[in-house]
């Protein structure tokens, strides 16, 4: 495997990993943007807008059938977010040349196409349809409601809206339902402007090889917007906030949804945050965990009961479905555990079945494109960019003490509970 | 034993296909550049097989609904430690799944194989069930079910068989009911392990990074030989028509979701024919087809959408799931456009592009082992050959869409399963 980051601009680089062991090529664009009310909506409405059509296809049944000629070529578009920057993306990925049935160049077609996409959107008078902005509004609304149908994402969500309610962290990446409705075509123009000119860009190549056109054409491409500063993504760092605030909420559910937000006080760049990571799967990132062992397999309080850490930001939630009379119960006994932690009341084998654990799951990403493209680019804003083979090593040689001193910052911030309505 | 090498020289992939002595089928899909293994060992065994004997027994036993399920959780129980112990130490990713008609178990690692393996072949091969055991179990499975009852997802699927199906036990949610799970007591377990559990009725998928001789190996050493014996299972009579045309259930949702089923005949299918109903369904509904963008220029649909073949054994039918301001139209539209097809005919030009698309998205689904060794899986169970699919896709011939699109969609086999938000969901 083959490494190389070049950039292209101030602000926007392009990474290539050459690799053979897959059958498909990955091409993607990626835009960072820092969280911000006000402009969220207008954002995050660009890649679903961007993905309906460009200047050679200018309907999604022409896009659509395009793509189906490329093989099956899948495009996504997506919007996340990292630690506090709002991520949009666009991804194109089907099969290498090398399998087409009669030898059809697939990949330098996604290329061009990820490209116009980007770049040339299906405009009419120098503005994007308004058919295609209410279709796309509509859809972007539904998509936003949407979140309540899954109860264990809502009640994360709710979790963190009320945690970090004043951090650009506690801010839905996908925006708000009014602030999708009262869009106007002129706002959205602007963020899509705005994003090309200032947003942190890097582009993506995950192939069997590189033979330098995407990066040309990229260049090309982005040598044409007039770039400006680069809006600053950096996240802010909160540790203990004093009292710890209890939240709830009810609607007609059979299971409760308890989230606990708690501070790690640690998250890049500031700090090598693997030892936290370290931590997060000691207390309950693994079906032997602190958590697993003993809130599901002793007390049998559960079907799962997870700690997971966001090390782009310094959050860590535990989560676990519940009778929603056991929640002290649950609530009681996870603190107990992260004590454990605290006082070193763990022995090797648990902390070598927890390294052991995270290497394996770093070292399996060399076999996922999507995994592998996503792991180094969302390593932008890291202290330093790591391989899934060097993160494994790290994680290996995390001592003891270091985890204690991890699980020692760890404070409990917010408890929040979705609950039936009885 | 018997050792067969079987290659797609197109691809540039093969894999080895081995009758172990003692009786298990295994399936060894090397992938040399890779840094990860995926190993699964499943018995066609599902949730759908709730009454059944062995060949020469005179009664049929029944058995509570979920058992199958019950079964998968508590196999990782051991007399000593259970298994998610005994893989701490080997660093491997456990877990285990049942679906209707299997339950299998698996790991993915990047090192020490070896013991991560011989860890699968022994506890899958070592029942162990106490009382005590079975009562914890059915507290932990409870939290599990409730869970999946504030799935609206997955409540308005089993609402759709429900309303497809009278009889088949397709219909019944895998992990049953709090109260039929109550049911379930040792001596059933230990039944029902003793029936599916036959090597025979197995097989062991291995892909990735992996030496052939080293995994026979293993194989020798841990499995213990099975003596040949035969399953004879008892499905109830199922009327052709549906058992409900439409169901609705309230849930706290934003939009409503749907699920539409055309129920099939059920017949053992050969690979041609399952990829020409994939062709078709991609023709009628793909992101390409005139119904899906005209479902989404009418606002009936968003990117939701989805469609799918689902087959197993004893069951076959269409479904389409989405959310929507108006399932009932929805339905109403694909209904037009499949009489469409069926009065005007398939363009030469629509089959072409559904056949590339196909054909582009099986190559790709080869890039993940995980995909891989659960494809080596159920093309086993369904006494399929794994590669066969790409032959199948290329050589489709039009015709044979078109005799799908006449004998398995039917629209007057057509059911609705709605799940509609609550009141006061917010």
């Amino acid at each position: 495997m083959e490494i190389r980051t070049e950039l292209l601009c101030d602000g926007v680089d392009f990474i290539s990993i050459t690799e053979d062991r897959f059958l498909t090529n990955r091409i993607s664009a990626n835009i960072f943007l820092p969280l911000d009310k006000r402009d969220v909506s207008a954002n995050a409405i660009l890649p679903f807008l961007l993905r309906r059509a460009c200047k050679s296809y200018p309907d999604l049944i022409t896009l659509n059938r395009r793509l189906d000629e490329l093989y099956g070529a899948r495009l996504f578009a997506e919007v996340d977010k990292l630690g506090e920057a709002q991520v949009l993306t666009l991804t194109i990925s089907a099969i290498d040349d090398r399998f087409t049935i009669s030898k059809e160049k697939n990949t330098a077609a996604c290329i061009d196409l990820l490209c116009e996409l980007l770049f040339e959107p299906a405009f009419e008078n120098g503005k994007f349809r308004q058919k295609d902005i209410e279709q796309e509004r509509r859809q972007l609304i539904e998509l936003i409601e949407g979140e309540i149908n899954d109860k264990r994402t809502y009640a994360r969500n709710r979790c963190l809206e009320y945690m970090c309610g004043n951090e650009r962290y506690g801010i839905n990446p996908l925006g708000t339902k009014d602030g999708v409705k009262n869009l106007s075509d002129d706002e959205i123009l602007e963020a899509w402007r705005n994003a090309l000119a200032s947003g942190r860009i890097r582009f993506a190549l995950l192939g069997k090889e590189d033979d330098g056109t995407a990066f040309e054409i990229f260049k090309e491409a982005i040598s044409k917007i007039y770039r400006q500063n680069v809006r600053d993504c950096a996240p802010e760092i909160v540790g203990a906030t004093g009292d710890v605030k209890e939240y709830e909420d009810s609607m007609p559910v059979e299971q409760a949804k308890l989230f606990m937000g708690f501070r790690a006080g640690i998250a890049e760049p500031d700090e090598d945050t693997y030892a936290m990571v370290l931590t997060a799967a000691l207390f309950g990132g693994t079906p032997h965990s602190r958590l697993f062992l003993n809130v599901r397999e002793k007390l049998s309080l559960c079907y799962y009961c997870a700690a997971r850490y966001d090390r782009r930001k310094g959050v860590l939630l535990v989560d676990s479905g519940i009778e929603a009379k056991n929640r002290q119960k649950v609530v009681d006994e996870v603190i107990v555990q992260l004590e454990c932690l605290k006082k070193g009341d763990f022995d090797d084998s648990e902390l070598n079945a927890a390294k052991l654990y995270v290497a394996n799951s770093f070292r399996s990403v060399f076999d996922s494109q999507g995994g592998l493209e996503r792991w180094y680019i969302n390593q932008i804003f890291d202290r330093e960019t790591l391989s899934p083979d060097e993160a494994a090593a790290r994680i290996e040689g995390i001592s003891r003490e270091k985890v204690m001193k991890c699980a020692s910052q760890i404070t409990l911030d917010t408890v929040y509970m979705l609950k039936g309505l009885n | 034993m018997k050792r067969e090498l079987v290659r797609n020289e197109a691809l540039g992939e093969s894999y080895y296909s081995i009758d172990h002595d003692s009786g298990l089928k295994i399936y060894i899909y090397p992938k040399e550049k890779y840094s990860s293994t995926y190993a699964i060992f499943g018995t066609k065994y599902g949730s759908i097989d709730t009454c059944f004997r062995l060949k020469g027994q005179k009664e049929y036993v029944k058995v509570p609904e979920g058992i199958a399920h019950f079964l998968e959780h508590k196999l990782f129980e051991g007399e000593k430690e259970d298994a998610f112990a005994r893989y701490a130490r080997t660093g491997a990713s456990a877990n285990a799944y049942t679906s209707f008609d299997r339950t299998a178990y698996l790991f993915s690692c990047t090192e020490r194989f070896a013991e991560s393996l011989e860890i699968l072949l022994d506890f899958v091969q070592s029942p162990y069930f106490t009382p005590q055991t079975v009562q914890k179990e059915q507290g932990i499975i409870g939290q599990e079910i409730k869970m999946y009852e504030d799935n609206p997802d997955w409540r308005v699927f089993f609402n759709l068989l429900g309303a497809l199906y009278k009889n088949n036990p397709v219909r019944i949610d895998i992990a049953g009911t709090v109260e039929s799970i109550a049911q379930i007591d040792a001596d059933l377990l230990y039944s029902c392990y003793r029936t599916f559990y036959n090597l025979h009725n197995m097989a062991l998928c291995v892909a990735g990074k992996v030496d052939v001789n080293e995994v026979l190996e293993i194989a020798d050493k841990m499995l213990k030989k099975s003596e040949k014996q035969e399953i004879e299972r008892c499905f109830p009579e199922e009327p052709s028509e549906v058992n409900e045309r439409r169901v609705v259930q309230k849930l706290p949702v934003s939009l409503p979701l749907f699920h539409i089923g055309i129920k099939c005949d059920y017949k053992e299918m050969t690979l041609t024919e399952v990829s020409a109903m994939r062709a078709l369904l991609q023709i009628l509904a793909g992101e390409s087809s005139k119904l899906y963008n005209e479902l989404l220029d009418e606002g009936l649909i968003n990117s939701s959408f989805s469609f799918e073949f689902f087959e197993g054994r004893g069951h076959s039918a269409v479904i389409f799931g989405g959310e929507s301001m108006n399932s009932d139209k929805v339905e109403g539209k694909i209904i037009e456009a499949i009489e469409g097809f069926k009065k005007n005919g398939i363009e030469n030009e629509d089959f072409e592009r559904a056949k590339k698309s196909l054909y582009g998205r099986a190559v790709s689904s080869l890039n993940s082992v995980e995909n891989i060794a659960n494809g080596l899986l159920n093309s086993h169970f369904s006494n399929r050959e794994f590669f066969g699919v790409f032959n199948s896709i290329a050589e489709l011939p039009k015709e044979d869409v078109v005799r799908q699109l006449h004998e398995n969609l039917d629209v007057n086999r057509i059911a609705i399963s709605i799940v509609e938000p609550v009141e006061n969901s917010k």
